[in-house]
């Protein structure tokens, strides 16, 4: 998979005013890690890449079937191939009163409609493929998604934003909150995804995952990249420390 | 909590003014402003003299606004819309029942019977809104037309009198009730309730895993509520120096009109007293100016929806203006 | 399968049977109660009061409130008397006052989204503005009336075809149907619940609030309007404060329907069973010989007795 071609390119990001700006590049079948001390600005970031946010400085753009997309927006970015699963999944993922089904749907409703409605055999279909790709543990789909576990939940999530069908996967610590057996599965399925071409960014708390799926680690510290590293530094007490300004 | 409410106040020489701006937004601007109108255009209706009247005129509709608030600030929905109808309930009972047929005249009775017919409902609603935990506006809702029929039936026309201490309330005297609300709420903020109330007002989960009553601590809101709408009952029995079972309704939107105005968050945890009373002497003051300009009531129910929706917009601009400056600083 | 039942159809099944209970009670209690005459008038009631309701509902499930309904009744109602009384074509009368209506319930959405400001007061105010205008306009004495066509349309006395009932019955039936359809099977009415379900995670999920809020809110103050006109076919003359009674009766049918006022939850099903509540209510106390005033406070009673069976919220303790 040597695209040379990266899938998304942030260029001159300046997470403050008067930060110093920095580059990233996410190629295809690639999982970028980032990491740093709570708010130092890898949240930011990601946020930055899936256009909730404007950056001070610099431009996010998305590459799709050869022509560049400039991420302005969320819209913007999944239309562009970028799709986000946000942090806290209570408070900005799941919709508590609706059901399954409905959660994995809501954000690609459009493409269930048949003459204008929505099909509930469509949804149900593309659903399935979801369910069994991520192995989602649920009895009814229609039954509300508060009656799943939490790591089953996050499933559910991440099923809603890869029905985006994404060339770039922006996961902001995805395994918060979800039990060990659930979480190995996430790491199967994010190498899969990479297998297959997509590029993956991912924050996380958890240094040791990172370590684990991704070549390359970009390390935050003070709103700033203080070092990526990658190859033979990739090891926790090289991150930690350089999260801590002890090292570069 | 306490510490930062007490440095807020003091900010200076003009702490007090930079307070009720953060309090009540437009609503001090406007009443600076409808001031100036006033008496520029009918100085005579505002000389010193006829202070005792004029606040007798107002002192209703900013009973009711003041008794609005509680509620409001308790948060999560917490509202109580059976207000206006309390307070023709309320004066219903004291003119029909305590003057004319059991006779008694004596404020030492009547004061006390109105604050706790008051907290009595008031306490039927907080338990309807936070025991039974009905959404407080279906609750007071249920309270609302419940008070209006038993109202209607108990006087279904206006009739009686009031003492004359009572009409004096209206009068010379009618500073009197509203000092008597605003002492009492003085005396709760210093309270640790307070604290307690604007706390779950504001994040009623926070509240709650730090250990606060949630339920208790909304429940007293509404009597609170309550007993404040028992003072404005007495307020508006003096002045219209009869019972009317038709007056009290007309004061719930107005009431909610005016704490809006001031400034006070319908999603709780902001606002206060001061900014509730600010907005309703706002409303008071726009009826005010436009029936002396002999303006048709429509024309005042244009300009009083207008100026509503104005003030409230400008006060979220302004807010939004605010916050977007402290983000980039 | 009937354990499958989702809570939600619970409360419509739970206030459907209390509308049918309370029909079983009036037929004992009051002779005539379910002659033909009062069931096509205590049906013509419902439609109309479930027809107010359609926004109500919409706008509770995204999570607000719409106190401006019965002043833009009171609008549709008075300028559309007015504009046919002047001999304007009736059908172009309806789709001005419709359209004038949706263009202020999308201000209301606009406001209260855009601005993060309390829907209850935004639409108090604006509604306020309406009438004031409308008053002021007409100089407080309506004039004009409806076109018979109207009157016959929405007549307790009409009857559809074959059915013994006026074609308003029907055709409410038809757009009952309609809403379901649209809030179930539709883009925008997935995300309607979304939208008042979780309002933080709605424009993660490409939900624009504001679009929302503005369109529901227009829907809203439409059929309103739509109110407001079959009030005038049904009255035969205009009224200013027609609407008045719709105020609270409008909240009351959604929440007795078993909707949610903290958004998310609800269906139109419910709110249309509300309705029927309402009117059985209204009818049986009226035919039992009470008073007005009483008949008021017994229904606040009813509300809260109802809503506190099946309309109650969660503890706090739940949502940590």
């Amino acid at each position: 998979m040597a695209d040379a071609e990266p899938r998304l390119s942030a260029r001159g990001i300046a997470l403050k005013a008067g930060a110093e700006p920095f580059d990233l590049d996410v190629g295809a079948g690639e999982i970028v890690g980032l990491a740093g001390l709570d708010g130092h600005g890898q949240e930011r970031f990601i946020e930055v890449l899936a256009g909730l946010h404007a950056p001070a400085a610099g431009s996010v753009v998305s590459r799709r079937d050869g022509a560049d997309h400039a991420v302005t927006s969320l819209r913007r970015a999944i239309a562009g191939g970028v799709a986000y699963l946000p942090r806290d999944r209570r408070a900005t993922g799941i919709f508590p009163t609706m059901s399954i089904v409905d959660n994995f749907a809501i954000a690609t409703v459009g493409q269930d409609r048949r003459f204008g409605l929505i099909s509930r055999r469509e949804r149900r279909r593309r659903y399935d493929y979801y369910r069994e790709r991520l192995s989602i543990v649920a009895q009814q789909p229609r039954n509300a998604i508060t009656t799943l576990s939490g790591g089953n939940q996050q499933k559910v999530l991440l099923a809603r934003a890869l029905a985006h069908k994404p060339d770039v996967l922006l996961l902001n610590d995805p395994t918060r909150g979800v039990d060990i057996a659930t979480r190995q599965t996430l790491y199967a399925v994010f190498r899969e995804l990479a297998a297959e071409g997509v590029g993956l960014v991912i924050l996380s708390t958890e240094i040791e995952e990172m370590l684990l799926l991704c070549r390359r680690i970009v390390v935050f510290r003070e709103q700033q990249v203080a070092s990526t590293v990658t190859g033979d530094d990739l090891a926790a007490e090289r991150i930690i420390s350089i999260m801590f300004g002890r090292a570069q | 909590m306490s510490a930062v409410v007490r440095s807020d106040r003091k900010g200076g020489d003009f702490g007090w003014a930079r307070a009720a701006w953060q309090q009540a937004g437009f609503g001090p601007v406007l009443l600076v402003l409808l001031l100036a109108v006033n008496i520029a255009v009918n100085p005579a209706r505002f000389a010193p003299g006829a202070w005792g009247t004029l606040i007798g005129l107002a002192a209703p509709l900013i009973g009711a606004a003041l008794a609005s608030t509680p509620a409001i600030l308790g948060g999560r929905g917490g509202i109580d819309i059976s207000v206006g109808p309390l307070m023709g309930f309320i004066n219903a009972l004291i003119v029909l029942v305590l003057v004319q047929r059991l006779g008694i005249e004596t404020p030492w009775i009547i004061v006390p019977a109105a604050v706790l017919i008051g907290a009595a409902v008031g306490a039927g609603n907080g338990v309807l809104a936070t025991v039974l935990r009905i959404q407080p506006i279906v609750a007071t809702l249920g309270t609302y037309l419940i008070l209006i029929g038993i109202t209607l039936t108990i006087l279904p026309a206006p009739t009686g009198t009031v003492p004359a201490w009572l009409r004096a309330l209206g009068g010379p005297l009618s500073i009197l009730p509203l000092t008597a609300v605003f002492l009492a709420w003085i005396a709760i903020r210093r309270l640790p309730y307070y604290d307690h109330l604007m706390a779950v007002g504001s994040d009623d989960r926070a509240a709650y895993t730090a250990g606060i009553p949630v339920t208790l601590v909304r429940f007293l809101s509404y009597v609170i509520t309550g007993a404040f709408a028992g003072v404005a009952a007495l307020m508006m029995t003096a002045l219209i120096g009869s019972a009317d079972p038709s007056i009290g309704p007309t004061y719930t939107l107005m009431a909610i009109s005016a704490v809006a105005l001031g400034g006070v968050s319908l999603a709780g945890g902001r606002g206060g007293l001061l900014g509730a009373a600010i907005g309703a002497i706002d409303i008071f003051l726009l009826q005010s100016a436009l029936t002396y300009f002999n303006l048709s009531t429509f024309v005042l129910q244009i300009a009083y929806g207008v100026v509503l929706v104005l003030a409230i917009v400008l006060t979220a601009l302004h807010e939004r203006l605010l916050g977007r400056a402290k983000e980039t600083a | 399968m009937m354990s499958r039942w989702t809570s939600d159809q619970w409360r419509v099944a739970g206030s459907l049977t209390v509308a049918v209970g309370l029909h079983v009670l009036g037929t004992v209690l009051i002779p005539g109660y379910s002659s033909e005459f009062s069931i096509r008038a205590m049906l013509v009631l419902a439609s109309l009061l479930a027809i107010a309701s359609i926004g109500q509902t919409l706008v509770v499930i995204i999570g607000g409130i719409d106190l401006s309904i019965p002043f833009l009744i009171g609008f549709a109602n008075v300028v559309t008397a007015q504009l046919y009384g002047q001999g304007m074509n009736f059908a172009l009368v309806c789709l001005v006052v419709v359209a004038l209506a949706c263009l202020v319930g999308a201000v209301n959405g606009l406001i209260s989204s855009s601005l993060k400001l309390h829907p209850l007061i935004v639409t108090l105010g604006i509604g306020t503005i309406v009438q004031g205008t409308v008053l002021l306009w007409t100089g407080g004495f309506p004039s004009g009336s409806a076109p018979p066509a109207l009157s016959e349309f929405v007549s307790i006395g009409g009857s559809a075809g074959v059915l013994p009932v006026p074609w308003l019955v029907p055709c409410f039936v038809v757009l009952a149907a309609l809403i379901v359809v649209v809030l179930a099977r539709t883009p925008y009415g997935r995300r309607v619940f979304a939208l008042g379900s979780n309002p933080r995670a709605a424009p993660l999920a490409l939900i624009n609030p504001i679009a929302m809020w503005t369109i529901t809110f227009a829907v809203s103050a439409g059929f309103a309007a739509v109110t407001g006109i079959l009030l005038l076919g049904f009255t035969g003359s205009a009224y200013g404060e027609v609407g008045q009674p719709y105020l609270f009766q409008t909240i009351a049918a959604v929440v007795i329907g078993g909707t949610a006022l903290v958004g998310g939850r609800g269906s139109y099903v419910g709110t249309v069973a509300g309705a029927l509540v309402l009117t059985e209510i209204n009818t049986l106390l009226i035919g039992l010989g009470l008073q007005p005033s009483v008949v008021q406070a017994v229904l606040g009673a009813v509300i809260v007795l109802l809503v506190s069976f099946y309309g109650r919220d969660p503890h706090v303790r739940t949502s940590i």
